[in-house]
């Protein structure tokens, strides 16, 4: 499956600002979020990045994606129609291919030499089918994620065949469908903010959107149950970490991580250690 | 080579399926012996949990029922280890075991030591099997998550948003209101729907299992569903529950109060608050704030409220109100925090499920237990549900056959169509008969049966198969007379061959009634649960089927009157009208003006507002009182709830102030004397009388008896002739008389119901049920036959027996019996006292007691720490008062009587016509194998005693004294009087209370002679200095009091004893003993003892001294 495709949803409520906050990245320069997932975009081979946001922001944007701008393009979501609506805002530029998809509060911390979008692409390209990120979270997370559930590809630890995704489910639902033999008790797949979805993904939302309001089938979950109906699709644990930006203290800490995994570990750690001396119970 | 293992692990079903019985009948002790230690080898080294359990249950059974037949050849005493008994206290089975083990092998097999064995394995068969339940309830998908968290911040849950929005007029939260069915079973295949059945034997677990509505006949409109719950959100970050139907509410603000389930009636709330995950189970005890769980789950500062209400069904139905109002309350909470798809309406089947689990975890935690069909309400219609396998990937797969939860098959219109529905609405009638019933005891027997594979069980168990398969064909067809003839059959065959207690007097002089009234046009009749007597089913020709609803109503009030002394009631007989619910659970979101809470909540609600200042009224109370004034005065829901809020305001009475008359009439009348009570009273205060205080010193030495101190019969046969004769010839010359002591409720037997037990008809014999009265009648009769001279026959009564036995006899003309036959009226009665705090501490903390399992244990421990408050609250040593009056008074024990017997002139009444009387043999009213057995007479004649007390040798629950060598002297020692528990396991006899009494000598002990006997006030002088020296005891009894609709509490209440074994320290009296065989001297405290009762051949022995009329 080619891929060379991105959208980075940035159009929501609470998201809008986010992507345009500076952070300083692993090689000590400041820069905003936006960059930092251009950069990782664009480093694991996308081409052409759509990004969804809300009217009126447009220049900012513009001016937050530095030298990236020229490969992104801006789709405004007229109307807070949900998630699933402002991704098939970009269904026009998706076209007929398979895209990356990434949230724009979202950053992602390799582990691995490889980034986070990269692993995931090298996934869905060799298994030819849409991949989701996830990671095993604890049940008390439950609200806030989509889930998937599913059975281990044999021979890949990190991969699995999924069969069943629920948005924000219940632990009594989730322990009932969403149990993955070899995680631990009480944690679940959830979703990492990061997709390479095929264009069916598109057409199914197109069908749900146009149906009258059902809950939960605005959402991109509900796509992607119907989704495993008809095509393979697979979950990747991914070597890496995920940092909601958008969650308290979530900035802070994905500052941290950015800097203990750069050039300036040392230098930070040495502040935080003297913080934590000054600091006062 | 075992030949009893391969039953257990055979693979071939017909060797695993043959009767422990059968194979055992040839074996011999030694063999026997064997065997069971072979068993006990393999169920240790077994992991397989079915082959341990049915292991255990053979041990069981060998123990119980085919050594003790073997070793009743030679006499054994043996001393039962009190460090054993202490281990099966404390649940620790497997070290009892050890230790009794040990002890057969050091002295050698004995009766005694093999009644503690049986227990012992028998308690750890069921521990086991209670176990796996709880396991796998736990371990049910979707139930496992409650039990990870521990803290708030890790809650999953969160409240609907509707929920959360507030109506814009009236400023309330919307209300979640959840109605429920409850469920009745057309045949339940042999109790198959315990969850041990259900998981070892899936093929043989089926139900026919049907929703219904109901009203009550007379009263209500129409049917409605019965049971439903209220969720809505509050302004408080507290849980505030309330059960309408019991009349209670709590606001709860911390954890701990959650987890305390006996606290008050709202026990089964609270299960539904943590089974639905409300409040999961795994933060008990996490010393987290219930304040920070709310918020986390509804919003800072806000709670939930829940309400339960029952529309006027009463306890007991056997139709699974509890159960289906649990799920209805959980189903409520789960709705409300996402855990169902939809808000309102129906739910989904997946979603059914869960709330089955749910509400087996609820009824777990509650410290209750009900089949795994009674959630049934939950589903629509008519299903057929069956066990299931256990398969690859269930939590049970590898552990046991079938799956903990069974699978439910809806019977659509196509199978059983509407018309044969609607035929079965026009021919049924349901009822609640009004019994009292527990259940409990029927359940484990009916498990070890199934275990044991008893032939004739497994026989009748196979014939419910193919009944059901005739009751889901007439069904289908709507034939309901062919279903009535299956139910019918159901009932009298396989049901009573499996148990023969689920039937009793009553239901089968109803049916006897019912039938003589309609002939061909009743149709059948059909039990109800797991006994007859409450729910019941009565199936009529269409057309007189509204003929049998009035009769019915007016038969079971009729024969409920004649029996009420007799057996258990608990309410007054009710007749519904009922239909089938095709909806199942249902839920309506009420928003606006229509979010009403059910009628009765507001008699509860309002009047704790009323009395608060106005400007103490936070503006969410207002807007509840602005509410409900609006409402009542426009809403049809609540018509009549002014009048009820008036009712609940201000004070009523009449109702109390008749209770106390009749109180003060019944003490007057049977010789109540206050200055002794008085004088208990300032006793019992200041610590001179108590539990601790009935105990001889603690420097006392309590010895067994010593060889010779006794003479041995338990031998019959080989008694000398001689002593027959002696005793044959007294007989013939009119020389014997009989006292029965039959003053008692028997508290034991019915729980503190109180009933006669004289008048209670306990089992069937001779072809129907008998009473205590009738069986030592028929007794009596035989030996009349045999000796040509009848027996006179004295049963004492009481303020409480007296006028029921007096009436009973002489409606059934006194059973036919030939001989002289009276009743000594009791003349002493004492009113009941609250306990002290003391004392009920002494009882539950000193004495040693029978830990319950982990859930039960918390439940009780959390009951006992009400009734402490209450006692406090109630004021220690008061007075008894808050109940029926014939619940607030005691007889006083039965040394009184003897002594009753000269004061109310029976005994010379006796003399007059037959001045050659010389003795009595007084004996309790459910020692039923006692006979005035001529060679046990003659003995007592020949030795010259004054009195000769019968004992038997001890078993495991022979526990309440024995004979002993009390410093050195032989005397009976009661068990209150012992001053250390385990001196009475180092004594061989036990006390059967029957005792041998020369007439002569006893009156000289009182100083009075045969002549004195017509002077009251020298007989009363007499009794009242021998019971001077007489210990008093202090004893705690269990009484029930009942209220609403058939619901019951039971309390603790003091009252005093003197106890005729006392006699036997009385230094002017002859006293002799005698070793009688167990069949003679055992008695029937326990209606649970019956089953073992029948099968050890103990009834067929009773039936052969027997002569019926």
């Amino acid at each position: 499956m080619k891929i060379r495709k991105a959208i980075i949803t940035a159009a929501g409520k609470n998201q809008r600002a986010l992507p345009l906050q500076m952070l300083v990245d692993r090689d000590g320069v400041p820069k905003s979020a936006l960059t930092i997932l251009a950069e990782e975009i664009t480093g694991a081979g996308i081409e052409e990045i759509a990004v969804i946001i809300s009217p009126g922001t447009e220049k900012s944007y513009m001016a937050s994606a530095g030298p990236y701008a020229r490969e992104m393009q801006f789709i405004v979501q007229p109307k807070p129609l949900g998630y699933g609506h402002a991704i098939h805002c970009a269904a026009e530029f998706t076209g007929n291919e398979g895209f990356l998809l990434m949230m724009g509060d979202h950053l992602h911390i390799s582990q691995t030499g490889k980034s986070c979008a990269q692993q995931l692409i090298e996934t869905a390209r060799s298994g030819n089918c849409a991949v989701s990120a996830v990671q095993a979270t604890h049940e008390r997370m439950l609200p806030y994620y989509g889930c998937v559930g599913g059975h281990r590809v044999p021979g890949h630890e990190r991969l699995y065949e999924v069969e069943a995704v629920i948005e924000k489910p219940t632990p009594t639902e989730a322990e009932q469908k969403l149990v993955v033999p070899g995680l631990r008790a009480g944690r679940y797949l959830c979703f990492f903010g990061l997709h390479v979805l095929t264009p069916a993904i598109m057409k199914i939302l197109g069908r749900h959107l146009a149906a009258p309001p059902v809950a939960g089938n605005t959402g991109l979950s509900s796509a992607l149950a119907e989704l495993l109906l008809s095509e393979r699709y697979l979950a990747h644990e991914l070597e890496g970490s995920r940092h909601d930006i958008g969650q308290r203290y979530g900035l802070l800490n994905a500052q941290l991580a950015l800097a203990l995994i750069g050039k300036d570990r040392d230098e930070v750690l040495t502040q935080l250690i003297e913080l934590l001396a000054q600091s006062k119970a | 080579m075992s030949r009893l293992l391969p039953l257990i692990t055979s693979s071939d079903v017909a060797v695993r399926d043959q009767s422990l019985d059968a194979v055992c009948a040839h074996l011999s002790a030694a063999d026997l012996l064997a065997e069971a230690a072979a068993l006990d080898a393999f169920r240790r080294a077994s992991d397989n949990l079915y082959a341990r359990v049915r292991a255990l249950l053979f041990l069981h059974a060998i123990h119980r029922f085919h050594l003790p037949v073997r070793l009743a050849t030679h006499t054994t005493t043996a001393a039962i280890p009190f460090s054993g008994y202490e281990n099966l206290l404390q649940r620790r089975f497997e070290e009892a075991i050890d230790v009794f083990l040990t002890s057969q092998q050091t002295a050698g097999p004995s009766d005694a030591i093999s009644s503690a064995l049986a227990a012992a394995y028998h308690r750890l068969a069921f521990q086991t099997l209670a176990d796996q339940v709880r396991r796998s309830v736990r371990s049910v998908r979707g139930n496992q998550w409650m039990f990870r968290m521990g803290h708030p911040a890790d809650h999953p849950l969160r409240i609907r948003p509707e929920l959360l929005e507030r109506d814009s007029a009236s400023g309330t939260y919307p209300i979640l209101r959840e109605r429920t069915p409850v469920r009745m079973d057309l045949t339940h295949c042999g109790w198959s729907d315990i969850f041990f059945l259900g998981m070892d034997y899936p093929e043989g677990a089926k139900v026919l299992n049907v929703s219904i509505d109901l009203a009550v006949y007379g009263g209500d409109a129409a049917p409605r569903p019965p049971v439903e719950a209220s969720f809505r959100v509050i302004d408080e970050p507290v849980l505030r529950l309330t059960s309408v139907d019991l009349g209670c509410t709590a606001e709860i603000s911390s954890l701990n109060e959650v987890f305390d389930f006996a606290k008050d009636y709202l026990g089964l709330l609270k299960a539904a608050v943590i089974a639905s995950g409300l409040v999961p189970p795994g933060i008990e005890g996490s010393g987290q704030s219930l304040g920070d769980l709310l918020a986390e789950v509804v919003g800072p500062g806000r709670g939930i409220e829940l309400v339960s209400n029952v529309n006027n069904i009463p306890k007991g139905s056997r139709l699974a109100v509890s159960t289906n109002l649990l799920a209805a309350l959980i189903s409520a909470c789960m709705r409300a925090t996402n855990q169902a798809r939809s808000l309102t309406g129906g739910l989904a089947e997946s979603e059914r499920r869960i709330v089955l689990a749910r509400a087996l975890l609820g009824e777990w935690l509650g410290g209750s237990g009900g089949g795994w069909q009674d959630s049934g309400g939950v589903w629509p219609g008519i299903k057929l549900i069956e066990g299931a396998l256990a398969m690859e990937g269930d939590p049970e797969f590898g552990i046991s056959r079938g799956r903990l939860m069974p699978s439910h098959r809806l019977l659509d219109v196509n199978e059983v169509p509407v018309a044969a529905r609607k035929r079965l609405q026009d021919s049924l009638v349901l009822v609640h008969g009004g019994m009292a019933q527990n259940v409990g005891p029927i359940l484990e027997m009916v498990t070890e049966k199934y275990l044991l594979r008893c032939d004739k069980e497994w026989q009748a168990r196979q014939q419910t198969h193919g009944i059901l398969q005739r009751i889901l064909e007439a069904l289908k067809t709507g034939d309901i007379q062919a279903l009535g003839a299956a139910t019918s059959e159901n009932f009298q065959q396989p049901i009573q061959t499996i148990i023969p207690w689920a039937s009793n007097l009553y239901t089968e002089t109803l049916i006897t009634k019912v039938r003589a009234e309609f002939g061909a046009d009743f149709w059948g009749f059909w039990m109800l649960g797991g006994m007859a007597g409450g729910g019941m089913g009565f199936i009529f020709a269409p057309q007189r089927m509204h003929e049998g609803r009035r009769r019915l109503l007016e038969i079971m009030t009729e024969t409920k009157r004649t029996l009420e002394c007799a057996l258990p009631f608990a309410m007054a007989p009710v007749v519904y009208d009922f239909s089938i619910n095709e909806r199942g659970t249902w839920s309506d979101l009420l928003v606006g003006a229509e979010a009403l809470m059910p009628a009765g909540y507001y008699s509860l609600s309002i009047p704790p507002l009323l009395r608060l200042p106005r400007n103490q009224l936070a503006a969410h109370h207002l807007t509840e009182l602005n509410h409900f004034a609006v409402a009542c005065r426009s809403h049809p829901h609540l018509s009549g709830a002014v009048e009820a809020l008036f009712d609940s305001i201000l004070p009523g009475g009449p109702v109390e102030s008749a209770n106390e008359e009749s109180l003060a009439l019944l003490l007057d009348e049977f010789g109540f004397d206050p200055e002794t009570h008085e004088q208990i009273r300032a006793d019992l205060k200041v610590g001179r009388l108590g539990l601790a205080q009935n105990r001889l010193p603690a420097n006392a030495v309590i010895e067994d008896v010593l060889a010779g101190d006794l003479f041995d019969a338990t031998q019959p046969a080989s008694l000398p002739a001689s002593l027959h004769q002696i005793g044959l010839n007294a007989l013939c010359a009119g020389e014997v008389a009989v006292v029965t002591l039959a003053a008692g409720a028997g508290s034991r037997w019915t729980q503190g119901a109180g009933v006669v037990k004289a008048l209670h008809p306990f089992c069937k014999l001779g072809g129907r049920h008998r009473s205590f009265i009738e069986t030592h009648l028929a007794k009596s009769r035989q030996l009349n036959r045999l000796v040509g001279t009848p027996l006179p026959h004295v049963f004492t009564t009481s303020y409480f027996s007296h006028a029921a036995t007096e009436r009973f006899l002489a409606d059934h003309g006194n059973y036919g019996y030939q001989g002289p036959l009276l009743l000594s009226v009791g003349k002493s009665i004492g009113l009941r006292l609250i306990p002290t705090v003391r004392d009920l501490r002494f009882a539950w903390e000193e004495m040693p007691q029978q830990m319950l399992d982990v859930q039960q244990q918390k439940v009780r421990d959390s009951l006992r720490s009400a009734l402490l408050q209450w006692a406090q609250t109630h004021g220690e040593a008061g007075d008894y008062t808050a109940n029926l009056a014939a619940q607030c008074l005691h007889p006083v024990g039965h040394w009184y009587e003897i002594p009753n017997l000269l004061r109310n002139g029976t005994l010379a009444k006796l003399l007059e016509q037959r001045p050659q009387l010389q003795h009595l043999v007084m004996h309790n009213i459910d020692t039923v194998g006692m006979t005035v057995d001529p060679a046990l007479l003659g003995q007592h004649i020949a030795s010259g005693a004054g009195l000769t007390f019968e004992v038997i040798t001890r078993r495991l629950e022979d526990r309440g004294g024995g004979l002993a060598r009390v410093d050195g002297r032989l005397r009976l020692v009661e068990g209150l009087a012992m001053p250390r528990e385990q001196d009475e396991f180092n004594l061989s006899y036990y006390n059967s209370n029957t005792c041998w009494i020369h007439i002569d000598q006893l009156l000289a002990t009182f100083k009075l002679s045969r002549a004195d006997l017509n002077d009251l006030e020298k007989v009363n002088r007499a009794i009242r200095k021998v019971a001077a020296r007489m210990p008093t005891y202090i004893t705690l009894k269990e009484v029930k009091k009942r209220w609403g609709r058939g619901q019951e509490d039971v309390f603790p209440v003091c009252q005093f004893e003197k106890l005729w074994v006392d006699m036997s320290s009385h230094s002017g009296l002859d006293t002799r003993y005698i070793a009688v065989p167990r069949a003679r001297g055992q008695q029937l405290k326990d209606q649970a003892q019956l089953d073992g009762w029948l099968r050890d051949g103990s009834a067929a022995h009773l039936e052969s001294l027997c002569e019926w009329t």
